[in-house]
């Protein structure tokens, strides 16, 4: 399943690792997570639900969905696919966690830390607002829970779109390096941020190699990014159903291929281009079926993935996946125009995996818990923390910045995250002559980035938002 | 919303469902409950579930034990899984708790509930995980345990309906009538029902209801916070508590360890808020019982709201000056467990006139004299 040659991507694999799985021996490269790394052994099956014993396999591969939890060295309900695997490892299958005797302390004991400036995530929006605090003087901790730096970055091989000055022309890969060389020193990966408390300013609690921390902060930049949406049909749990930003972790970081052959379900920009990069990795893509009467992504993307082969089949929708243990194939129906099944049109692909390119909700777990005000926003997702242009929420000093506030891309992630920042920075009382200008020529930039008529959605979903803001402040 | 009924209840937790479907059971179904949020999202919602008969006062004690004798039928009554688990209640014994548990025991004993004191021993063989170390003995009784308050609120709600009794979600009560102590009508955000029999169960809110018709109840709100971790294979059976430090826990059906810890620092207030301080006190005082949960994750904690009474006992019975005003509250952090049989008595009350146990000593009107508490108040 480990991808050998691929047009734009060179996968360097480090050191050997052992680990063992149910009992038995694998291999793995350093650098792999363990879910990563059973796949690449063809492994799909990673667990079974506790209530009904359904085969699990992972499905979002950043740590958000809780899929792909086994026992890993004894300790039940660990999340694989954010978990790096190591040498002597003893992964295995996991009906309910079972608990090993505890060796730890007896009493738990919770490091403090301290920080101006906390940002939770280290995506685009959360590498550039630490960048940009930083560069103020104020004091920077950046959270994630993933072991790479980078956020979806690391993962778009495609060059980006945009006005945006530096960054256009530039491949997501790339910016998430440079992004991460200049943060380096205060991101800390592998660490999660578990929970916020409003007692005394701003708490978080993180998890770092199974002990917890307490941070103080007097700011919070959220930006914790988004989640992938599920669409409901039969068989929609089995393994082999996978979410397209799994796919593409999968690939693009991994260098292992989701399977050998691929129905995509949903048409817009993510669908299009995934369907492309799985064609570029060597895997068969059957075709991108699309519910709506039109294709939802740029022109430019569907014509490559047409010029290859792969149909694009419209007013369409997938009605189950066939399988027991994982998926051996899929089949869709067509939709008339009340979006109801037509009889008879159903069509069998034979696919090993469905890969659902069907939109992202904000992750707004810390905007809840904070008692921030949320407001069901359908143009950025669904539902959002409201926030004002300078990305404050109404809870003071928690930010809000990229797909967390409202779903976008990445250049408008990195703006919001310069904007949370440069807020902050005012806020800390640490503004140069330069701040001013700054912020003007952010906020430029960012209106510049949604004027074109893709950003036309999202555009509308921001001006809501603002304005329930403004209501709520008068 | 029916313009008018025999019986308005205000509050739809375990106490204002339960007396639902009590009250129809006994023929009384032309009954209205008015709930200003959705079904069990006040106490019932956010408790642990617990059912446990080991109390000190001698009223506690007997409803318990006759809500146990209830609970072991619910599942079959309500047609549904209450998923009831007859686990035992391990209360910890710390060395000053000794005399007064094996004196608690006795009249437990005297009053027919088969609870006894054991060893650190004993109580390792039925939590093998208990780290006794800190410990002096415990009390267990083995058929208390827990049950599942939404299936059992959602339970008595159905059955209720079926009878014929209306439930009104997302109502806000906002005003009782009542002209010379006699109630005429309650008023709601969403139309008034005319009635001149009223039951207050409105949980930690009940006081505010009392207010309406000029009655004043000494209850007070206090947050309590709890919480669920991840699902795990089953290694505890009863519901582990100490009233030294407050914390009680238990394993549910579904894997999860769910439980809370009291905070004598905790001021009276409607705050629902979870709190860092809990999370800390409570995984400290749980891994120190059981240093195995060290490897637990929590998944969430929220709170809820106990509501107190000077005697930590329920207000039950009919109120003085106000003809027909039934309280079903205040029962200071215990009125999940004893529902099943609290609710039937109050049914009785208002259909016969009479219920078939006392409650003397749980109206209102105890507290114009002196007082004698409950002392074992938690989970
Ligand atoms: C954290 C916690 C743990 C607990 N653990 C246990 C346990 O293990 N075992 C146990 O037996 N007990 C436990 N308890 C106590 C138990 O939960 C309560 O005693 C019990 O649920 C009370 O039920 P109720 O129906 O009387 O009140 P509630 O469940 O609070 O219901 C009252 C309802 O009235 C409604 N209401 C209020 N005002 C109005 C109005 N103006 N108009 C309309 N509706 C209104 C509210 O919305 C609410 O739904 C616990 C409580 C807490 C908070
Ligand atoms: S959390 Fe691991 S697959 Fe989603």
């Amino acid at each position: 399943m480990r991808i050998t040659e691929h047009p734009l991507l060179s996968f360097q694999r480090k050191r050997v690792i052992h680990f063992t799985f149910n009992g038995g021996p694998l291999e793995a490269y350093e650098g792999e997570t363990i879910a990563a790394a059973l796949h690449a052994a063809g492994i799909k099956v990673l667990s079974r639900s506790i209530t009904y014993s359904r085969p699990r396999g992972f499905f979002c591969a950043i740590g958000k969905c809780a899929s792909c939890m086994m026992n890993v060295n004894g300790v039940p309900n660990v999340k694989t696919c954010v978990t790096l695997v190591e040498e002597g490892m003893v992964v295995e299958s996991q009906h309910k966690g079972v608990l090993k005797p505890f060796t730890g302390p007896k009493k738990s004991h919770i490091s403090h830390m301290k920080t101006q400036v906390a940002v939770i995530g280290a995506g685009p929006a959360g590498l550039n607002a630490a960048v940009t605090a930083h560069a103020y003087g104020a004091s920077v901790l950046v959270i994630d829970e993933n072991p790479h730096a980078g956020g979806q970055l690391v993962k778009q091989t495609h060059k980006f779109f945009g006005s945006s000055r530096e960054r256009a022309g530039t491949r997501g890969t790339e910016i998430a390096k440079i992004l991460y060389r200049e943060a380096e020193s205060f991101v800390m990966l592998q660490a999660a941020v578990v929970g916020h408390y409003n007692d005394r300013g701003h708490r978080l609690v993180l998890v770092k190699d199974g002990t917890l921390a307490e941070l103080e902060a007097e700011k919070v930049i959220v930006a914790t990014g988004a989640s992938e949406n599920m669409l409901l049909f039969e068989n929609n749990d089995l393994p082999g159903v996978y979410g397209a930003g799994a796919v593409q972790t999968l690939m693009n970081v991994y260098g292992i291929v989701p399977g050998n052959s691929v129905l995509m379900v949903g048409a817009g920009n993510v669908g299009l281009i995934v369907s492309y990069q799985l064609l570029q990795a060597g895997v068969k893509v059957v075709g991108v079926v699309e519910a709506l009467p039109r294709i939802g992504g740029y022109h430019v993307h569907a014509a490559k993935v047409r010029r290859c082969g792969v149909p694009i089949y419209t007013s369409t929708s997938i009605l189950k996946a066939l399988g027991e243990e994982y998926v051996t194939g899929a089949v869709t129906v067509s939709l008339d125009k009340d979006w109801n099944h037509i009889p008879g049109t159903e069509r069998k692909f034979d696919v090993d995996t469905i890969c659902l390119a069907v939109g992202l909700s904000p992750s707004i777990e810390f905007f809840c818990q904070a008692g921030c005000r949320i407001a069901h926003i359908p143009e950025l997702g669904g539902n959002t923390p409201v926030h004002s242009p300078a990305m404050e929420t109404t809870v003071k000093g928690m930010y809000a910045a990229g797909d967390a506030a409202g779903i976008g891309e990445a250049n408008t992630a990195m703006m919001e995250g310069k904007i949370a920042a440069l807020s902050c920075v005012k806020a800390l009382g640490l503004s140069t002559l330069e701040t001013e200008k700054e912020s003007k020529e952010s906020y430029e930039e960012l209106r510049l980035l949604r004027s074109g008529s893709f950003g036309e959605r999202a555009r509308q979903g921001k001006e809501r938002v603002f304005a329930i803001m403004e209501e709520l402040h008068e | 919303m029916r313009e008018k009924a025999e019986a308005v209840i205000i509050g739809g937790g375990v106490t204002g469902c339960g007396t639902a479907y009590s009250l129809a059971k006994k023929g009384l179904t032309d009954v209205v409950v008015l709930e200003r949020g959705g079904l069990c999202t006040g106490a019932s919602g956010r408790c642990g579930g617990g059912i446990r008969q080991q109390f000190t006062t001698e009223a506690n004690i007997a409803l318990a034990m006759e809500s146990v004798r209830l609970f072991e039928q619910l599942s079959e009554e309500l047609d549904t899984d209450i998923e009831y688990e007859q686990g035992g209640y391990l209360i910890i014994a710390y060395e000053d708790d000794v005399d007064q548990f094996r004196k608690n025991v006795r009249l437990q004993n005297s009053l027919g509930l088969h609870s006894r004191f054991i060893t650190p021993a004993e109580a390792q063989e039925i939590v093998p995980l208990l780290n006794t170390d800190p410990i002096a003995g415990a009390t267990f009784c083995q058929t208390d345990g827990h049950a599942n308050p939404f299936r059992v609120v959602h339970g008595y709600a159905r059955k209720a309906q079926e009878m014929g009794v209306e439930i009104n979600k997302f109502t806000n009560v906002t005003d009782i009538v009542a002209v010379d102590g006699h109630i005429q009508a309650v008023r709601t955000d969403k139309g008034t029902v005319k009635t001149d029999t009223v039951v207050n169960a409105a949980g930690a809110h009940s006081r505010d209801i009392a207010a309406m018709v000029g009655v004043d109840l000494p209850n007070k709100p206090y947050r309590h916070e709890i919480l669920v971790t991840e699902p795990l294979e089953h290694v505890l059976d009863p519901m582990v508590i100490s009233f030294k430090t407050g914390i009680y826990f238990s394993q549910q059906k579904h894997g999860s360890i769910i439980g809370g810890i009291g905070d004598p620092e905790e001021p009276s207030s409607y705050n629902l808020s979870g709190s860092l301080r809990f999370l800390k006190r409570m995984a400290r005082t749980m891994v120190e019982l059981v240093p195995a949960f060290g490897h637990l994750n929590v998944l969430r904690q929220w709170a809820g709201l106990y509501d107190v009474t000077p005697d930590a006992q329920p207000i039950l019975g009919w109120t003085e000056g106000v003809d027909r005003f039934c309280q079903a509250n205040g029962y200071s952090g215990h009125g999940f467990m004893v529902a099943p049989k609290v609710t039937e008595l109050v049914a009785e009350l208002i259909v016969d006139g009479k219920p078939s146990m006392p409650i003397d000593d749980l109206t209102l009107s105890r507290f114009e004299g002196e007082i004698t508490g409950e002392a074992y108040v938690v989970g």
